[in-house]
């Protein structure tokens, strides 16, 4: 069994992006919503293209044209403390 | 063309996922239609809860209840955890004004058959010690729930594929026709033809769009909702909680009036959930701002700044993602649920604005009972599309 893991922060393995394909998800995103990698504290930074890596491998679809997953802000993780109105 | 299914739902969000489960379990043969992928839409954009306490009484309260009935079930059916939990929530309170306000919705509530109370000072800081001292009581309610609703998509999808339930994605639908038998004929973006002798419309906040291809108006519209998403942080205290001021400016329009205008125009209210994971959802708002999905600073900073106002504490956890969906909103704040009487074989499933996720089991099951010809144990007449007619004389 294939027990790299992928997703560090959600540790995420290798098989279970498979699996995620194998029962059905047909995009980056899905597999996300699926699997849960790329959700954690680095937002897919590390995993990213891993994961589009794994799916262009079991989906024989081209990288350049896999849709990548939703960016989102903040793009690193920023203490509540920090979002305080800025007077100057 | 022969009719090759017996339903086709329009939209694989959790309504039209749980429409197509149930239908599935009853014997239909059920194609879903997905314009692009599940989770797309506002259903894989929401918070995860069950909240009970925020509904006004009458069906869409009913219906939660029995819809929170059917979640505990729903795992073991479903063969998969969909992080279904009970940790009640509360909803804090600030001002003197509002505790009276709250006073007598939870009256109201309790007459329908909802579990809820009012608790003071000393309980709230017992359930949430990390409260600020600027909240002076709280409703609590025990039932309130929560559930991944990522979860619940994918086992509704799952179990109802291998019921025989088939989703076609990136099959967005561009015509709807009815044919000389009386059978509906869909026609998607990338030239598919399907017929079924039954049509649900599942499309959310998009669905006036499908309305619109078999001529009727759908009066849904969509107000994005944004949420914060912090890191995986221990549970604060032992429920999720929400505040008084939104849902009371809600209930007194004279409050919304002496609310900042800021607050007002991006309807922002607090809620503040933890997942199973352990990330917590900061929310919310209620902005008419078409379809944009993007998130914004302004939104950001309001919604973190009240999490801070009411737990200090959570200064020190950061935001690692802000997300938004569309919440499809129905002028008179109820979902449309019914077959539409100028179209037999045509049905709406939509507009659950907020309410999505925790409607859906009961969503499904009342659309299976309706397509089978069932009756409801709810009475969902005043759910029906014909409502809006009515009040305009008559249009149809």
């Amino acid at each position: 069994m294939n027990n790299i893991i992928i997703c560090r922060c959600e540790e995420v393995t290798e098989e279970e992006i498979r699996e995620a394909i194998l029962s059905g998800c047909t995009t980056v995103n899905e597999i996300k919503r699926k699997t849960r990698a790329g959700m954690g504290l680095c937002q897919g930074r590390t995993c990213r293209k891993l994961v589009e890596k794994v799916f262009a491998d079991e989906t024989g679809i081209e990288m350049e044209k896999i849709q990548p997953s939703t960016y989102r802000s903040p793009v690193r993780p920023v203490p509540i403390s920090n979002f305080e109105e800025d007077d100057n | 063309m022969g009719r090759g299914y017996d339903v086709i739902i329009i939209g694989s969000g959790i309504i039209g996922l749980s429409s197509g489960y149930y239908l599935s379990k009853s014997g239909k043969k059920v194609l879903v239609l997905e314009k692009k992928d599940i989770g797309n839409g506002a259903s894989g954009s929401c918070d995860d809860a069950i909240l009970l306490q925020s509904k006004k009484p009458g069906i869409v309260l009913e219906m939660a209840l029995e819809s929170i009935d059917m979640y505990r079930g729903l795992s073991d059916e479903l063969g998969t955890d969909l992080e279904f939990m009970s940790p009640g929530a509360m909803i804090l309170i600030e001002t003197e004004d509002d505790l009276r306000i709250m006073e007598d919705f939870v009256i109201e509530q309790k007459k329908c058959g909802l579990e809820v109370e009012i608790v003071g000072k000393k309980q709230v800081k017992k359930k949430q010690p990390h409260v600020s001292e600027g909240v002076i009581a709280s409703t609590y309610s025990a039932i309130d729930a929560q559930v991944n609703p990522l979860r619940v998509m994918f086992a509704f999808a799952n179990r109802g594929k291998e019921l025989g339930m088939q989703i076609k994605k990136n099959a967005e639908v561009v015509s709807i026709d009815r044919n000389g038998s009386g059978d509906w004929t869909i026609g998607t973006a990338n030239g598919e033809r399907y017929v079924a002798e039954t049509v649900i419309n599942a499309a959310g906040p998009w669905a006036p769009f499908i309305g619109k291809m078999v001529g009727i108006e759908i009066p849904i519209k969509p107000k994005r909702g944004q949420i914060a998403v912090t890191e995986q942080v221990p549970p604060l205290g032992e429920t999720n909680v929400w505040s008084a001021d939104y849902i009371v400016s809600k209930l007194n329009p004279g409050k919304a009036k002496k609310r900042e205008k800021v607050l007002e125009d991006l309807g922002v209210g607090f809620s503040f959930t933890r997942t199973a994971d352990g990330n917590c959802f900061i929310g919310s708002t209620r902005e008419y701002v078409g379809y944009n999905k993007n998130t914004t600073f302004e939104a950001l900073q309001i919604m973190v700044s009240q999490a801070a106002r009411f737990f200090p504490v959570m200064n020190n956890v950061s935001i690692i993602r802000s997300f938004a969906g569309l919440r499809p909103a129905c002028q008179d704040g109820k979902p449309i649920i019914g077959e539409v009487a100028t179209l037999p074989g045509f049905f709406i499933a939509a507009g659950h604005e907020g309410d999505g996720i925790a409607l859906a089991p009961v969503t499904g099951k009342i659309i299976n009972n309706l397509v089978l010809g069932r009756t409801n144990s709810l009475d969902i007449e005043e759910l029906n599309f014909d409502r809006f007619q009515r009040k305009e004389g008559g249009v149809a």
